[in-house]
């Protein structure tokens, strides 16, 4: 079947009347109109247990520990704070396999680098990335990376709240990493929200780039 | 804006940034069905769309620290629920709903009496959207439903008012081929 | 001449430096990798170090792959493997009109060739990379979009268009991020990119649209509490 005349399209377009159209394309006209009159603009009611549930959410997420990190950020600081937050695939959940997104900061670490952390140099060339995974029925989840040697125990991540969202600060030293998660010692997971490349032994890793500037994928 | 003695959005923002959490339950009442119907369209279900908006709700409080223009919420929180939306389109759990759900939209819209046709046609429409790409889905739905200009849909998306045009075109066209019992 | 005379520096600081470079080789590799993993990568990194190849990268890949458990044989062909790109990358660079590039930059280049960007290409991005621009951080920044999906034509264009509209390096390094976003609101990773570098000499994306559908100017009033 044969598309509208480009005439007809314009009539729709609110470009023209239907009596600016030649009468041989009337007929045409009416017919799309028809069809554009047919949208439905009733405004459409979602159901009144969706604020609580809302709300639900939103008190569990200012409560969790990790968030007193996000409420620490909307403090005045001496630092200067870039807060970049990558778009977020969390909703792929339904899958058994982990999905991750970090959260991403610039401060000067208030204490050194945490136990089994290598950071090179002083703090002023180490930023803090934040790791959070959601995974819900795993036991115990670690983050291995070339800045910590890889080492499945060194970086391990809490669980925060009930929601399967585990999660942990870092101070990175200043360059390119590549990281993964590692799920219950043995599952090595990357992270679906970063770019991914060839570790070379068949699986990907995760990148993560650290300037001054903050981190960045 | 509103009514007298009301918070505007950037004061409600302001406030739970400061640290009263419950305060954005203000914003959740304001703008929990503005977008439904955006949603509902986009995703072909009133259930879906009600995730989505939910899920939208929650992101942008987590992202509230994001809103550099906290007047300008409500745009801000559209480009949320939007994102959201074409996120949904690739749930491979999704594409099994049946189409015919899309019947209980029609629960709450006034029918005129006896336009049996007009109701036959509205429902053809709404199965039909669903065949169109989400590029094509959603300049219809915002310029058609929504009632936005080619000028504001171009803000919107980020999309240029001739490639929107053509877009539209394009549906337009799709549409005549699905609909064609109907018309 | 010239070359002669590299290369013999090259040589005599390595002998220098390489009995130092073994050492830190083998401290590193000790209690993390088997002692056939070990043996073979001393001698690659000796190898590499040799020729003025940075060993860093060789001995992570290294502990990465005991880490994840992965047989010997395939360690060590990894590790080979990189060892290959790290001077592979190297003459791109070079090729790209930097003689004598740092470390990170052929790291840099290895990475983008790991990512499926060819040497040619890389020469072409070092190229662009005229100071104040670093070439270790477009060289990443491009590795990072292909990871993602731009094809490296594309890659190269977009990081090309952003250095010749002047922008800074934090927008260069926000085009991964920005990709990503194009991504999830439905582009290809292509189209993303495009899209990108089309607004490249404009305003940056993500612009906050002033919105409020129109019959919706006011808000619902919200219930008492």
């Amino acid at each position: 079947m044969m598309g509208f005349d480009p005439m007809v399209k314009r009539l729709l377009d609110g470009e023209l009347s239907l009596a600016g159209l030649p009468p041989e394309l009337r007929a045409e006209g009416e017919e799309a109109l028809r069809l554009v009159g047919a949208a439905n603009r009733a405004p459409v009611a979602l159901s009144s247990a969706l604020e609580q549930r809302v709300m639900a959410a939103v008190r569990s997420h200012a409560a969790s520990p990790g968030n007193r990190a996000w409420r620490w950020l909307n403090t005045p600081r001496e630092v200067e704070l870039r807060l970049r937050v990558r778009p977020w695939t969390v909703w792929a959940g339904a899958l058994a396999a982990a999905a991750g997104l970090a959260l991403l900061l610039v401060g000067r670490p208030a204490s050194g680098p945490g136990p089994g952390n290598e950071a090179r140099g002083g703090t002023r060339d180490s930023v803090f990335v934040r790791f959070v995974l959601y995974a819900p029925g795993a036991h115990r989840v670690a983050v291995a990376g070339t800045f910590n040697q890889w080492d499945r125990s060194a970086a391990l991540l809490v669980p925060a709240g009930t929601s399967g969202v585990w999660t942990t600060t870092l101070a990175l030293p200043v360059g390119q990493h590549q990281y993964a998660f590692v799920v219950d010692g043995a599952r090595w997971v990357v992270d679906p929200a970063a770019p991914a490349v060839d570790d070379g032994f068949g699986r990907r890793n995760s990148l993560v780039a650290v300037t001054a500037q903050g981190a960045h994928l | 804006m509103g009514f007298e003695g009301e918070a505007t959005d950037a004061e409600v923002v302001r406030a739970v940034l400061a640290g009263d959490v419950e305060r954005y339950a203000v914003l959740v009442r304001r703008y929990r069905d503005r977008y439904a119907r955006y949603a509902a369209r986009m995703l072909g279900s009133r259930d879906v769309a009600e995730d989505a908006v939910q899920d939208a709700l929650v992101r942008a409080f987590d992202r509230l620290a994001d809103c550099r223009e906290p007047d300008k919420f409500a745009g801000w929180l559209f480009l949320i629920l939007r994102n959201r939306c074409y996120a949904e389109r690739r749930r491979p759990q999704r594409q099994e709903r049946p189409l015919d759900s899309t019947d209980e939209m029609f629960a709450s819209s006034d029918r005129p009496d006896g336009a049996y046709e007009q109701v036959e046609r509205a429902q053809a429409l709404e199965r039909a959207l669903q065949h169109l790409t989400p590029e094509q889905r959603e300049v219809f739905v915002l310029k058609h439903m929504e009632g936005l200009a080619y000028e504001e849909i171009a803000g919107v998306t980020g999309a240029t008012v001739a490639s929107l045009k053509m877009r539209m075109h394009r549906a337009y066209d799709r549409l005549r081929e699905l609909m064609k019992e109907h018309l | 001449m010239k070359t002669i005379g590299l290369a013999l520096t090259l040589v005599l600081g390595s002998t220098l430096t390489g009995a130092l470079t073994a050492q830190n080789v083998q401290a590193r590799l000790d209690g993390r990798v088997s002692p056939e993993v070990q043996r073979a990568v001393r001698s690659i990194a000796a190898d590499a170090e040799a020729r003025g190849l940075p060993v860093d990268p060789l001995v992570q890949k290294a502990i990465e792959g005991a880490a994840k458990g992965v047989p010997a044989d395939r360690v060590i062909a990894a590790v080979r493997a990189l060892a290959g790109r790290l001077g592979e990358a190297r003459e791109a660079v070079r090729a790209g009109g930097v003689a004598a590039p740092s470390g990170d930059v052929v790291e840099g280049g290895a990475d983008a060739l790991n990512a499926g960007i060819s040497a040619r290409q890389v020469s072409d991005l070092v190229r662009v990379s005229q100071p104040p621009e670093d070439p270790a951080l477009t060289l990443r920044v491009a590795a990072t979009l292909a990871a993602l999906g731009v094809p490296p034509k594309q890659a190269l264009e977009l990081v090309q268009g952003m250095i010749s509209a002047g922008r800074s390096p934090s927008d260069l390094l926000g085009l991964p991020g920005e990709v990503q976003a194009g991504v999830a609101r439905g582009a290809t990773p292509a189209q993303a990119a495009a899209g990108l570098a089309r607004a490249a000499g404009g305003t940056p994306p993500g612009r906050i649209p002033d919105w409020v559908p129109p019959g919706q100017q006011k808000p619902r009033n919200p219930h008492k509490p």
